[in-house]
C-alpha cells in the first residue's frame, strides 16, 4: 500500500473521488458498482492494471480490487487501498474471478438482492476493458435475483473535469516527453540521421524519457510512433508504429512519442524534413504549423469540436490546403486508460465523441491534427495534452513548434 | 436572378452551368469519381436523386431524376430539408454526416480525400437563389 501525501504536488484525492463515486450510485440507486474499463481501475485505484482486473465500489468505504494473481502483490504494494482490499484470481475452486467477485459482492449486500453497476459499451481504444458478454452472463448468473445495469456514465462524469493533481501529472509527463524529443534532435542533426531507421528513433527517444522517469512509452499503437517518407502521408492517417525504415534524404519525419509519469500521459509530436527540403515542401510545412498555431489559439471553454473543426478546414481551405488537413482536431484523454473518445456518452454515434460538446474549464484532451499528402508522400502529425480555459488553453508539451531542416 | 425551385430540371441546368464554369479540373484535384445525392422525402412526396459524375476532374454527367439512383462510388442519403439547410450554407456537410443527418455509403478512406472537393461542390450550389 502506497500512503497518498497531500503535500505532493501529484496528490489526487482518491477516497474523495470513491466517496464521489458513492454518491452518484445512491442518486442512481446502485448498490454496487463493478468497474473493469481501464480508466476506471486508474481512476479509482491509482494504480496501472494491466491485466484483466476489476474495481468493486461498495455504497460506503473503500474499494476492493481484483486482478490477476500474478500481479496482485504488485498492485496491493502501489494502490492507495489496504492490502487486504486486494485480491488475486486465479484457476482454482471458489478463486475464479466470477466466483470470487460475485461472492463479494453478495458479502456486501448481506443476503438482500440489489442493483450492481457495471461497464459496458465498445470504444476505438481496444484494451478499454469494458464487460464483455461471457463476462456479463457469468455475472448475471452468479449474481441472480440481482439486477446488472450499465452505469458507466458515473464515472465519466465524475472524471471529465481534471483535477490539479492530475493535471500536474500530466504536465511532468510532457516536461518528459520534451526531454525525449530533444533527445531525438540530437540525435538527428549534423548528419546523426543517415542510417537511423525508425525503431531506433523510436528507442532512442524511449531511453532519455526512461531516463527522466517515465514509466513507459503508454500507447498501444506501438509506444512511440514513428513515420519516414511516404509513411507520413497516409489517407487520414493518424497511427504509425515505427517500422524498419531507414531515414532518406528529402523525406519528411514524422516523431511522435508517449511518456507515462504516475498514469499521467504524456504525447507529443513533433515532425522534420531531412535535408535538401524543396520548396514545396516547405509550403506544406508552413501550412502546416500555421494551421496547428491558429487551433491552439482558437480552444477555449464554450467552443465545440464542431465548431473548431468548420473554422479550421475554413482557414485551410483559404489557404489551398483543405485537401491535406484531416478533419479531426482532438481526442480525448485521461489518466491511463482513458483515451480517445471526449466527454459524455451523449452524441449523435454512441460511444463517439459528441461533435457539440461544449469544452469546459479544466477538461484535458489531446489537441491532434494529421496534414496528409499521399500524392506528394508527405504528412505531419500534431499532438499536445491541453488543457481547456476560460479564454484559451494550456499546451503542456513546450517542445517548439516547428518543422526543422535537419542537414 | 430570381430565385429557382430547388431539385427542379431549371435549378439543375443553372446548377450545371455554375459547376463547369466555376470547378476548373485544377480545383477539382482532376479527380475520376461519382456521387449520387438522394433526398428523401422530398415535398412532392417522393425521392430524388441527383448525380455527379467527374472524370479528370471534369462533370460529364449531372443528372436529377426520381427513384432508384444510378451506380456511384459514393451514395449520400439523407432527407430533403438536411440537404437544402446544406444548399443554403445553414449546415455544412461534414457536420450533417457527423451528426448522422446524413449517411455515406462507400469507402471512407477515398470519401476523406474528397471532403474537401464536395465542400466546394457544396459552395458553388448555395450560390445558387433558390426556393424550397
Amino acid at each position: 500500500m502506497r500512503p497518498l501525501d497531500p503535500a505532493s504536488p501529484y496528490f489526487v484525492d482518491f477516497p474523495g473521488r470513491v466517496r464521489a463515486l458513492q454518491g452518484e450510485m445512491a442518486r442512481a440507486g446502485i448498490d454496487v458498482y463493478l468497474g473493469s474499463r481501464l480508466r476506471t481501475l486508474s481512476w479509482t485505484l491509482d494504480v496501472f492494471c494491466p491485466w484483466r482486473s476489476f474495481v468493486v465500489v461498495p455504497a460506503e468505504g473503500p474499494p476492493a480490487a481484483f486482478t490477476f494473481v500474478i500481479d496482485a502483490a504488485r498492485v496491493a504494494d502501489e494502490t492507495w487501498i489496504p492490502e487486504d482490499r486486494v485480491f488475486g484470481f486465479a484457476p482454482m475452486g471458489g478463486q475464479d474471478q466470477i466466483e470470487l467477485i460475485a461472492e463479494f459482492i453478495k458479502d456486501l449486500l448481506k443476503g438482500r438482492k440489489g442493483r450492481v453497476g457495471i461497464e459496458s459499451g465498445m470504444s476505438n481504444y481496444l484494451p478499454e476493458g469494458n464487460l464483455t458478454h461471457y463476462e456479463f452472463e457469468r455475472f448475471r448468473d452468479a449474481l441472480a435475483g440481482n439486477v446488472l445495469v450499465n452505469a458507466h456514465d458515473l464515472v465519466d462524469r465524475l472524471s471529465l473535469v481534471k483535477d490539479p493533481g492530475t493535471i500536474a501529472r500530466f504536465r511532468e509527463a510532457s516536461r518528459i516527453v520534451d526531454v525525449g524529443h530533444a533527445a531525438v534532435f540530437d540525435a538527428l542533426r549534423d548528419g546523426g540521421w543517415k542510417g537511423l531507421t525508425e525503431t531506433e528513433i523510436a528507442g532512442l527517444a524511449a531511453l532519455a524519457m526512461r531516463r527522466e522517469g517515465s514509466e513507459w512509452e503508454w500507447s498501444f499503437t506501438g509506444g512511440n510512433e514513428i513515420a519516414s517518407g511516404y509513411r507520413t502521408g497516409f489517407t487520414g492517417g493518424a497511427c504509425t508504429p515505427a517500422s524498419r525504415r531507414k531515414l532518406e534524404a528529402g523525406e519528411p519525419l514524422m516523431v511522435d512519442i508517449h511518456a507515462m509519469f504516475r498514469l499521467g500521459l504524456g504525447d507529443h509530436s513533433h515532425n522534420y524534413l531531412i535535408a535538401p527540403a524543396t520548396g514545396r515542401q516547405a509550403w506544406h510545412a508552413r501550412n502546416f504549423t500555421d494551421i496547428v498555431a491558429l487551433t491552439l489559439e482558437t480552444y477555449r471553454a464554450g467552443i465545440s469540436p464542431s465548431e473548431l473543426a468548420e473554422r479550421m478546414i475554413g482557414f485551410a481551405e483559404s489557404r489551398g490546403f483543405a485537401d491535406d488537413m484531416v478533419p479531426g482536431f482532438e481526442h480525448g484523454i485521461g489518466m491511463m486508460g482513458d483515451e480517445w473518445r471526449i466527454g459524455m456518452n451523449d452524441g449523435p454515434f454512441p460511444y463517439w465523441t459528441n461533435p457539440d460538446h461544449r469544452y469546459r474549464k479544466g477538461e484535458l484532451l489531446i489537441c491532434a491534427m494529421q496534414y496528409a499528402c499521399p500524392e506528394e508522400a508527405i504528412g505531419f502529425r500534431y499532438e499536445n495534452p491541453i488543457v481547456i480555459l476560460d479564454d484559451g488553453c494550456e499546451p503542456l508539451s513546450k517542445f517548439p513548434l516547428g518543422v526543422e531542416v535537419i542537414s | 436572378m430570381s430565385p429557382l425551385q430547388y431539385l427542379t430540371e431549371e435549378w439543375r441546368s443553372e446548377a450545371e452551368r455554375r459547376l463547369k464554369a466555376e470547378l476548373t479540373p485544377e480545383r477539382m484535384n482532376h479527380i475520376t469519381s461519382s456521387m449520387s445525392n438522394v433526398y428523401l422525402d422530398c415535398p412532392d412526396g417522393t425521392a430524388k436523386y441527383l448525380l455527379f459524375r467527374f472524370a479528370d476532374g471534369v462533370l460529364t454527367e449531372f443528372a436529377l431524376g426520381t427513384g432508384e439512383p444510378p451506380e456511384a462510388e459514393f451514395l449520400i442519403t439523407g432527407s430533403y430539408d438536411v440537404f437544402a439547410q446544406i444548399s443554403r450554407a445553414e449546415l455544412g456537410a461534414q457536420k450533417a454526416l457527423m451528426t448522422g443527418k446524413l449517411k455515406l455509403k462507400g469507402n471512407m478512406i477515398k470519401a476523406l480525400k474528397l471532403a474537401a472537393i464536395a465542400d466546394r461542390l457544396n459552395k458553388v450550389l448555395a450560390g445558387i437563389p433558390a426556393a424550397y
